[in-house]
């Protein structure tokens, strides 16, 4: 009995390995699956060119998507079809990735931030807006104006796949 | 006697006038053909001579005239004058110097298939021949030896020329034939062949210029005359096409059955400055390149039989010579530049294959090839061999294939480099 | 069996006919061959070199022309030493055929690696994506990687518009041909060809407008890769996310079987919308094509106009109000009028709406008149085709007899259908007063003068073309052009007693096939509706009209007077026409892919059609409504669903006895395979899996039946005399159809707008002349608004005004008339 409660003294002095959540928080490990993320280029075009695989791939039906042509007056994205609606349903998305595999550009990826709630189902449809990124540093928000002659492409080609 | 039977004006100046081509005999065989024989003795004589096809393939004329049936009518003959293969220029100069010839063989072959229309098919540059030839067709209408009623029979034809548009492949007889019709220049699909579903789907032979020049000699001298010159298997003579590195590039009618050795020194002047011969290419840019590693193999005799036996083909026997100072991948890399520029596009190893192997051909020229590109040549090559349309799918994978096989070394050296080449090494 | 060859394809034996393909004899008892270029319904070519296989043949001695035996006594088989196309290689006594070893393994690879060299990579956003035969025969036979280099691929222009309605994607293109010898040799319109040559062959287009065929968007279905794809379509969606429902197309009398593609959308608030129509396969009506007007003129079903609530009129105006309001408005002035009661009905209607028309107007003692101008249902049902009857059959020793009708712009598919029986052998006889695109393959043409038609039906009966009388068999098809109401009748009656002389009636591929203008007028003629002489006089005397898919107001100001002064007027429709502004109520209807239903075909097949959308709301069928209002009038018709309706039919209309819903709805194996698996042989179109109809019978089948109307001595030789109108200065005003109008169902789809026909007059100059319009540029119709654009044509004939149905001119039927020219405007300052 003594023997056990000089454990429980040792541990009682030790550094506790309690993470004081929500003031501190852990960081997450290099290939955490959380909340979806659409990335764009480096100019600001969104990556998404709308070609539904995630969806198709997603095992749990829950990314739905609506394709639009892209024109040099109101371009979303680098090739010729953009994502016109794009909404993943978070109570239905298991977050096993699949959607980040199957896409051929890299467009959508799982990040990092796992701080999700909603009090209503309708909140947890997220739409494309919410799941777009921030346009990065020295590039446009889309839709944007570009000149004619230089998106002739039909689909960007892709980067090579980085973790 | 004279040494010539078909490039008769270079014995013979003007032959290309029409007075002085009859003074010389002209279309007395012609004369003899129309009024004296029948049909079918002169398919029978010219069965006889052994006459083969001269525009390559060197099938026996005789015996593909044999083939039209008598039930389905009009019959036509065209005459192949479209030639493009790299390193031929024999029929350019029956075509300029001695037309009549030409035309007469033409009438004798119409006559023998009893077509009452003949065609001429012309490739594109050719466009000032072309005139000329219609110059010498009005000229034998007006002389009464062309058009209704020959020397009084009742036998009428009419000869038509007609130019391409800068095609080889429109010198493939099915290709030809949809050319001459107005179509897409693209072969047809064989069987049916053209002796029984040709020009407009009706029965139509198809000769070379130089086998239809063949005729009026053979018809006024029989066959037994014929077979005088040549081998047994291939008799006559052959307007063989010299070029490449010889002192004199240039057109030599020889019998059939002179040997390398004799055409490309004793006629051809040699090499210059003495080199070494490195490799023929017998059948221009579609043949199997023959690598000269032994001087005996310059003793093989130039005939259909003597050249398939060490592997090549005699094909239109446009002789091309490389020597000591060429770069084999080099010049299969112009031969595959050729190829890729000339196919179809209608069957997928062709088109798809011949560009792959272009874009090989112009990184290896372009210093920018590694050793598994000259494996790739190769396989590439394989891949398309066996599977296309028509023979130029076939034909030219052949330089590519016996290119590599045979001179390894050059095209090993070549991906060496990084600066882009040049003929030499 | 004499002309059939058996022979062993990867060991199994099969017989089939002599001349039949190694491909397809492959297909017959399941193996299958791949293959680009080859299409089961065109001539090989051969030219993709993807159905490579080994093939032996027997050899056989010289001398004794004997099959040479091995030692165990089989027959010894010599192989070719290069492969050989299955597609081009007929069938031979004892050939051996191997499709499944190693070197044809490595052939299809080594195709495929060809192929996909430079095609590029644009799986993700190509519409193809998921039904591409590329894909499917890739994952199938295809090298997993590739060794050309990326950089080195060929670049060619993509997203080229040949037209407006077909985008062509020339990197895609593996140049196969199948589009070019679709246009060239199935429907002569060789208006798209290959340029260049090598690998820089490429699909142009010669035609302006671009890719000028009413057919073009079938290139897109045989099309083996993402090269010519819709305009309507781009992007839509990807096709497993597209749900298929079954459907027919309602704009003309052929009947073709569609298939709705439907998805739920975001942008649309979560409705099913129809993202694309193709073809559903139907050997005997449509085999599996559909013209584009098919493909492309859906969008009317969804078109924001659409009524969506009951209007009634209170002081003068239209007003929205509740059903029941209108539905109690409409019964009161229906009962007002008692037996003056008189429904007008449009064909394009489905049989149970119709059907519940006519018995509510037998209910109430009125008239239940077609709105129509074409005559002759009645003899079509005593001498229609019977089962068994399949154009697609047609050849040597049969006949075809098309008059008065332009069967190019006003049935695409019977146009189709016809050439290709004319080219099989079968006589084709075409009879019209203008050049049409039939006579190319006719053997014979008979040129007449408008009013002359019944003149060249005599002279067939008197033996003028005895490969037509003496035929086999004899199929009739007449149309209406510069025939009003009266001259169809006549036409009708005419052609109904060529038939009977000839014996040509009563068995298949045998009878009168009417073409016309509206997808089930054949239906409405079978549920009992008919037509009358004077519509104006009776549609002015009714004290109650009702109206169902009719806008006669619209169509003629005549009738439009005479509609005003009808008494109560109700109106059931999809959008507000003109008839409708007139009415007292509007009822808005379902349109046919909101709801299931059955249409009758012009070759006399009920087929069924299934819903495809939700309906609008607030919108109900066309029967629902007017069982509702007889209701109210004390009348029980069915309303449950149409397929009790159609149960009724089945049980009152002779011809319809024992027909159901389950029974239309079975289905067959069909040949050639097409969709799904099956999609890199006979293309995208769908299989059938939800009803192929069924014929009806012919009345002349039945037991001691006479022809009722019957010419028993000459015809007429002329119904006007054309030359005597025109010596008074008047010219014959003729409607002709063209296949692009400003119908109310067709104007919806903006994607036709270029090609939709608009409003003019076409005389050939020497009448303009002999009227005293020459060099004018606008004309005025005599009793019609509003000048019109007159255009010149040499190859119309003379002493006639054309102007193009449903395209704004409102006059619905041939008349005489004078034509005056309208000064230019005198430009203000």
């Amino acid at each position: 009995m003594f023997k056990g409660l000089l454990t429980t003294l040792k541990e009682w002095a030790g550094k506790p390995v309690t993470i004081q959540y929500p003031e501190e928080k852990r960081p997450v490990r290099t290939r955490f699956k959380g909340r979806h993320v659409l990335k764009r280029y480096e100019n600001g075009l969104e990556k998404c060119i709308g070609c539904s695989l995630c969806a198709a791939a997603c095992p749990a039906d829950a990314i739905f998507v609506e394709a639009a042509e892209n024109t040099d007056e109101e371009r979303y994205s680098p090739g010729e079809r953009y994502a016109r609606v794009y909404e993943i349903n978070m109570l239905r998305c298991i977050f096993c990735g699949f959607c980040e595999d199957a896409c051929p550009t890299e467009a959508i990826v799982l990040g990092d931030n796992y701080e999700l709630s909603f009090t209503d189902r309708h909140q947890s449809i997220y739409t494309k807006e919410m799941l777009l990124e921030p346009v990065p540093e020295g590039g446009k928000p889309t839709p944007q104006q570009t000149p004619p002659g230089v998106y002739v492409r039909a689909v960007p080609a892709m980067q090579d796949p980085q973790d | 006697m004279s040494q010539y039977i078909l490039l008769r004006h270079r014995e013979i100046p003007n032959l290309d006038q029409l007075d002085v081509y009859l003074k010389h005999g002209g279309f007395e065989a012609l004369k003899k053909v129309v009024t004296q024989m029948q049909p079918a003795d002169v398919v029978n004589e010219v069965k006889a001579s052994g006459l083969r096809g001269r525009g390559g393939a060197g099938f026996p004329t005789g015996v593909k005239w044999s083939f039209l049936p008598n039930n389905i009518w009009p019959h036509y003959v065209v005459c192949n004058a479209d030639e493009s293969e790299p390193g031929t220029f024999k029929d350019r100069e029956i075509l300029e110097s001695n037309p009549f010839q030409l035309l007469e063989g033409l009438m004798i072959a119409s006559y023998a298939v009893q077509a009452n229309v003949a065609y001429i098919y012309l490739r594109g540059e050719f466009w000032q021949i072309a005139h000329q030839l219609d110059e010498k067709i009005a000229e034998l209408e007006k002389a009464g030896l062309l058009g209704d009623n020959l020397f009084g029979t009742a036998y009428s034809l009419r000869i038509y020329t007609h130019l391409g548009a800068g095609a080889y492949i429109c010198g493939e007889e099915t290709a030809l034939l949809e050319s001459l019709e107005g179509k897409l220049g693209q072969p047809r699909l064989r069987p049916p062949f053209p002796a029984v579903y040709g020009l407009y789907g009706k029965p139509t032979v198809v000769n070379n210029v130089e086998t239809l020049a063949n005729l009026p000699p053979i018809l006024e001298n029989g066959a037994q005359w014929y077979r005088r010159f040549g081998t047994e298997k291939s008799p006559g003579m052959k307007i063989f096409c010299l070029s490449g590195n010889v002192n004199r590039p240039g057109n030599y009618e020889l019998p059939l059955g002179t040997t390398f050795r004799e055409l490309i020194y004793t006629h051809g002047g040699g090499i210059p400055e003495g080199r070494k011969v490195k490799a023929i290419l017998p059948a221009g840019a579609s043949s199997a390149i023959i690598a000269v590693n032994d001087d005996t193999i310059l003793d093989t005799p130039m005939d259909y039989e003597s050249v398939a036996a060490i592997g090549s083909q005699l094909g239109s026997a446009s002789v091309i010579v490389a020597d000591e100072t060429v770069n084999m991948a080099w010049l299969v890399a112009r031969t595959v530049n050729f190829f890729k520029h000339e196919s179809c596009g209608k069957c997928t190893p062709c088109r798809e294959g011949t560009f792959w192997m272009n874009r090989i051909a112009q990184r290896m020229m372009a210093g920018k090839a590694t050793e598994s590109d000259v494996d790739l040549l190769e396989t590439v090559a394989n891949q398309i061999a066996g599977k296309c349309l028509c023979a130029l799918g076939e034909f030219s994978v052949m330089a590519v294939q016996t290119g590599i096989g045979q001179f390894r070394v050059d095209f090993l050296n070549q991906v060496k480099q990084t600066a882009p080449a040049t003929q030499g090494d | 069996m004499a002309n059939e060859v058996t022979l062993t394809i990867d060991g199994k034996t099969v017989r089939v006919p002599q001349g039949t393909l190694i491909v397809d004899a492959a297909k017959k008892i399941g193996i299958d061959v791949p293959v680009f270029c080859y299409h089961p319904k065109m001539e090989p070519v051969g030219m993709c070199r993807m159905c490579l296989v080994e093939v032996g043949r027997p050899v056989m001695d010289r001398a004794t022309n004997q099959p040479v035996l091995e030692a165990d006594g089989t027959p010894r088989i010599a192989f070719g030493a290069k492969l050989e196309t299955a597609c081009t290689t007929p069938v031979s006594e004892g050939m051996v055929v191997i499709t499944q070893n190693q070197k044809v393994a490595s052939a299809r690879r080594e195709v495929l690696e060809f192929l996909l060299t430079s095609h590029p990579l644009d799986c993700p956003i190509c519409d193809k994506g998921g039904e591409c035969p590329l894909q499917n025969l890739t994952m199938g036979y295809g090298p997993a990687e590739s060794r050309f280099l990326f950089e080195e691929k060929m670049h060619l222009a993509k997203h080229v518009p040949l037209g407006e309605l077909i985008y062509l994607d020339r990197e895609r293109c593996i140049q196969c041909a199948r589009c070019v010898r679709f246009q060239k040799d199935l429907v002569d319109d060789p208006v798209i060809g290959f340029y260049q040559r090598g690998r820089s062959l490429e699909i142009v287009t010669y035609s302006e407008p671009g890719f000028d065929s009413y057919f073009s968007g079938n290139t897109t279905d045989i099309c083996p890769v993402g090269a010519l794809t819709t305009a309507d379509f781009r992007f839509g969606a990807r096709p497993w996310e597209l749900k298929p429902v079954a459907s027919i197309c309602t704009h003309c009398p052929v009947g073709c079987n569609l298939t709705f593609n439907v998805r739920r959308e975001a942008a649309s608030g979560g409705k099913l919308v129809i993202k694309r129509a193709m073809p559903r396969q139907n050997e005997l009506v449509n085999e599996i094509w559909i013209c584009d007007k098919g493909r492309f003129a859906y969008h009317f079903v969804e078109s924001p106009q659409r009524l969506t609530q009951p209007l009634v009129r209170k002081n003068g105006e239209l007003v929205p109000a509740s059903w029941e309001e209108a539905l109690e408005a409409a019964a009161q002035g229906l009962k007002q009028a008692g037996e003056n009661l008189v429904v007008l009905a449009g064909g394009r209607l489905s049989n149970e709406d119709l059907f519940n028309l006519r018995k509510l107007a037998d209910a109430q003692r009125g008239k239940a008149i077609l709105y129509t101008h074409m005559g002759g249902g009645d003899l079509t049902q005593q001498v229609g085709l019977t089962p068994g009857s399949n154009l697609g059959s047609l050849g040597k020793g049969d006949a075809v007899l098309v008059i008065a009708a332009d069967l190019h712009e006003e049935a695409p598919i019977w146009w189709m259908r016809l050439k290709a029986a004319a080219e099989r052998g079968a006589v084709l006889v075409v009879a019209g007063a203008r050049p049409t695109r039939l006579e190319r393959y006719a053997a014979k043409v008979m040129r007449y003068r408008y009013g002359e038609e019944l003149n060249i039906i005599q002279s067939l009966m008197d033996g003028a073309v005895p490969e037509l009388s003496q035929a086999e068999n004899l199929v009739v098809f007449y149309g209406a052009e510069g025939l009003d109401l009266l001259g169809t009748n006549a036409l009708a009656q005419a052609c109904a007693t060529l038939l009977y002389r000839s014996g040509h009636y009563g068995r298949p591929n045998n009878g009168l096939v009417g073409v016309w203008k509206e997808g089930n007028a054949q239906g409405a003629w079978d549920m009992g509706f008919h037509t009358v002489g004077n519509y104006t006089r009776t549609l002015s005397e009714a004290a109650a009209v009702l109206i169902a898919a009719a806008d006669p107001a619209g169509d003629d100001p005549l009738l439009a007077q005479a509609l005003d002064r009808a008494g109560f007027v109700v109106v059931q429709e999809l959008f507000l026409t003109e008839t409708a502004r007139r009415a007292d109520v509007v009822f808005p209807a379902q349109s046919f892919a909101e709801r299931e239903g059955t249409f009758t075909s012009g070759e006399r097949r009920v087929q069924r059609f299934y819903p495809v959308i939700y309906p609008v709301p607030d919108c109900r069928a066309d029967f629902v409504i007017t069982a509702q209002v007889a209701r109210k009038l004390g009348h029980a018709l069915e309303m449950a669903s149409p397929a009790k309706v159609f149960l009724q039919i089945a049980s009152e209309i002779s011809h319809y006895q024992g027909l159901t819903y389950p029974r239309l709805a079975e289905v067959e194996e069909q040949w050639p395979p097409v969709g799904r698996s099956d999609l890199y042989y006979g293309g995208t179109a769908y299989d059938n899996r939800q009803g192929m109809g069924v014929a009806l019978p012919a009345l002349c089948q039945q037991q001691g039946w006479q022809l009722p109307m019957f010419w028993n001595d000459r015809l007429p030789e002329r119904t006007f005399e054309l030359a005597a109108m025109n010596q008074q200065g008047m010219v014959w005003l003729v409607p002709f159809n063209r296949l692009y109008d400003r119908g109310t169902t067709v104007k919806p789809s903006q994607l036709l707008e270029k090609r939709m026909v608009s409003a003019h007059i076409a005389l050939h100059p020497e009448t303009a002349r002999a009227v005293g319009l020459s060099g004018v540029e606008k004309v005025q119709v005599e009793g019609l608004d509003g000048p019109l654009p007159l255009v010149l044509d040499e190859t119309l004939p003379q002493g006639v005004a054309f102007y193009p149905r449903s395209a704004g001119v409102p006059a619905l039927a041939p008349r005489g008339v004078k034509l005056h020219a309208v000064k230019a405007e005198v430009q203000e300052g």
